[in-house]
């Protein structure tokens, strides 16, 4: 322990006071642990003593980050004021940047939508790849989708299966199979094995419209599928406007601004035109076999504005539908009172349709795990 | 080795050189500083940079035994720490069923040392000299074991009802690995030392392979170095880590071949690069990278 009261046992004292303005979290016991550290080395040596602080006040890979910057600005500032025998108190820097919100999702919510909404009935023919700019995306909000996601998660897998299955786990003894292996051993119970109900594992598939009628729910849908992502292991996620694209690796980023910028690097066709039948043959031709089983829940998150063939919509939802245990789908403009599935390709779509909700922000997928 | 009270930063930079570890300061200090102040290291990373290495050089230089304790999910704390070997207390019984030994005195020895299983924790506080205890991808084990985990970093004891408490004999130097699958309780961070190991830069790859693998061509060693630093830019499913860097060296070396061209990359990218979708990429873009790695194609 030093104890001693020498200047640099000061400053330090003083720096982690510097830190914790700067969103640290530093404790009495790592600035005792600083103090401990400095007694091993030569802190007279400027890089091995930034070293040290860094290894013991650092917690985290954005601390590490940050922390070379704080040490740097402390020590000048520090220096500055020994030399002009003067303090000058810190300058504070404005705590955050206001995140820009996305205005159509928030004119959404606020209930503003009459004029939006006639601008989501004009669709594109040709497909017009552009960057889309997602930053402006709000993360806080994922959190809360996440919550109402994992509650519907667990109701789609909620029923437990009538079979059992081995478990590692000490859990309910199966006395046929504990008999059964130890016969062998002339009957003395040595092996027990254990049981569990099987529980049903449901597979999920959610196919994403992002076409140009999309637009105005994009940042709700990025949202809504990161969280499903995230929440969901076993789970595919595709986008489609003219084309198909699986971004299910994008999504499973742990870092919601890191998934954003990827997906802002993509060029996948965000507000282009739409296909849907196209799109849906080319998911059932080329994941179809792999991924549609009975155990798994196909989700379309469409409005059905189309301009392709209706035909390949109606027979890709047919072999969808039978391969499926589920088809569900979920369509932002089914939430108007007097809505009804007057579009064409939402027509041919209706029959092959277990499930046919809106979904448009949050308080509605609330409401869709009510549905299932 | 010196002794662990005179040991200096430069006595751990020499000794992690010796091992064949190449590595930077902040490494060096994070080492140094977990060793002098007892605390456990905390190492985070992506996957393949070195992070469980560190922990078998530390072992190697402080010339003791490494006890891996592997975390997935579900790792619970019997596997962790112990279990009564439930068989052999069983045919042991059998086997006094009939001398007349008094029951309090078979039960005493049932539940003795010979019957219990140590797994690593109690292995670890257990042993006969401060071991190094490596306690692997901690970030896989659910959160009911990171806490449990935080109870015996602290404490350094373990309970087992037939028994008691056993203390440990040493505290053993601690090394946690994970990369991120979770984030880690604050609790756990606290309480350990920092370390964040990213894939090296050029020169430092450089030089870990031509330590690491020998008889390679200076040449050979400056293209694949050139490469890999190539591809960790491209955004792959699957970024290729050191080990993958060594593992492609050495097979090179062994193929004895001095230098890269479009072909050989080609035939042996597998060893590279472990998903088909990268493959795939890599392939299509192979010009170009060969163009900014200064790989002359032999082509045209």
């Amino acid at each position: 322990m030093i104890t001693r009261l020498t200047s640099l046992s000061q400053n330090i004292v003083q720096f982690c006071r510097f830190l914790r303005q700067k969103g640290f979290t530093v404790t009495v016991e790592e600035e005792a642990t600083a103090l401990q550290a400095l007694q091993f080395i030569d802190y007279s040596n400027n890089k091995i003593f930034f070293l040290a602080l860094q290894a013991t006040f650092c917690r985290s890979k954005t601390q590490l980050d940050e922390f070379k910057n704080l040490f740097n600005e402390y020590w000048k500032e520090l220096n500055k004021a020994v030399d002009a025998k003067l303090k000058n108190e810190q300058t504070k820097k404005p705590p955050q940047i206001a995140k820009p919100q996305l205005k159509s999702l928030s004119a959404w919510l606020h209930g503003n939508r009459n004029k939006e909404t006639e601008e989501t009935a004009s669709y594109s023919l040709n497909e017009n790849i552009s960057q889309k700019d997602f930053s402006a995306v709000p993360e806080d909000e994922v959190e809360e989708l996440m919550q109402i996601v994992k509650s519907i998660a667990k109701r789609l897998a909620a029923k437990t299966n009538r079979r059992y299955e081995y478990s590692h786990k000490i859990d309910l003894p199966d006395l046929r199979k504990t008999l059964r292996k130890n016969l062998r051993r002339g009957g003395e119970l040595l092996d027990i094995i254990h049981r569990r109900p099987k529980r049903n594992r449901v597979k999920l598939v959610l196919l994403c419209d992002v076409s140009r009628s999309m637009e105005l729910y994009s940042a709700f849908f990025i949202q809504f599928m990161y969280a499903f992502q995230q929440v969901f292991k076993r789970m595919e996620t595709f986008v489609f406007s003219t084309s198909l694209k699986r971004i299910t690796s994008l999504l499973k980023q742990k870092n919601f601004d890191e998934a954003m910028n990827l997906l802002s690097m993509e060029n996948s066709g965000w507000s282009g035109g739409t296909r849907i039948g196209e799109a849906l043959n080319v998911f059932v031709n080329e994941y179809g076999k792999k991924m549609l089983d009975s155990k798994t829940i196909v989700i379309i998150l469409s409005d059905g504005w189309d301009t392709g063939h209706i035909d390949l919509i109606k027979s890709s939802m047919e072999s969808i539908h039978t391969r499926s245990k589920k088809l569900i789908w979920l369509n932002p403009l089914a939430g108007f009172e007097d809505y009804k599935p007057h579009v064409s390709g939402m027509k041919a779509a209706m029959p092959f349709i277990d499930v046919f909700a809106p979904v448009h922000n949050a308080e509605s997928l609330k409401k869709l795990g009510k549905w299932l | 080795m010196p002794k662990d009270n005179t040991i200096n930063l430069s006595d751990i930079k020499r000794m992690l050189h010796e091992q064949g570890y190449i590595t930077d300061n902040s490494v060096a200090m994070s080492v140094f500083l977990s060793l002098k102040l007892n605390k456990p290291l905390l190492v985070e990373g992506p996957a393949g940079v070195g992070k469980t290495e560190i922990a078998k050089v530390m072992a190697n230089a402080m010339q003791t035994d490494l006890i891996r304790l592997q975390c997935y999910e579900g790792l619970d704390a019997t596997h962790a720490l112990y279990e009564w070997n439930y068989q052999r207390q069983l045919l042991h019984l059998k086997m006094v069923e009939h001398n007349d030994q008094p029951v309090e005195e078979k039960e005493k020895t049932i539940f003795s040392d010979s019957f219990l299983m140590k797994r690593p924790l109690l292995q670890a506080i257990t042993h006969h000299k401060k071991p190094v205890l490596l306690i692997d991808e901690i970030d896989r084990s659910d959160e009911e074991f990171e806490s449990f985990l935080l109870e015996v970093l602290s404490d350094w004891q373990i309970t087992v009802p037939e028994i008691g408490t056993i203390k440990a004999t040493h505290i053993p130097q601690v090394i946690l690995t994970g990369n991120r699958t979770r984030e880690l309780s604050e609790a756990l961070r606290r309480r350990c030392l920092y370390l964040y190991i990213d894939y090296p830069d050029f020169e430092k790859e450089w030089m870990i392979v031509k330590n690491k693998v020998p008889g390679i061509d200076a040449k050979l060693a400056e293209q694949i170095t050139g490469f890999m630093q190539q591809l960790r830019i491209l955004k792959l499913e699957k970024t290729p880590g050191v080990a993958e860097t060594l593992d492609w060296a050495m097979a090179l070396s062994a193929l004895h071949i001095d230098h890269l061209d479009k072909s050989i990359i080609e035939q042996t990218l597998g060893v590279v690069l472990k998903d088909w979708r990268d493959t795939r990429q890599v392939q299509i873009s192979l010009s170009e990278l060969m163009e900014k790695t200064g790989v002359r194609s032999k082509v045209g």
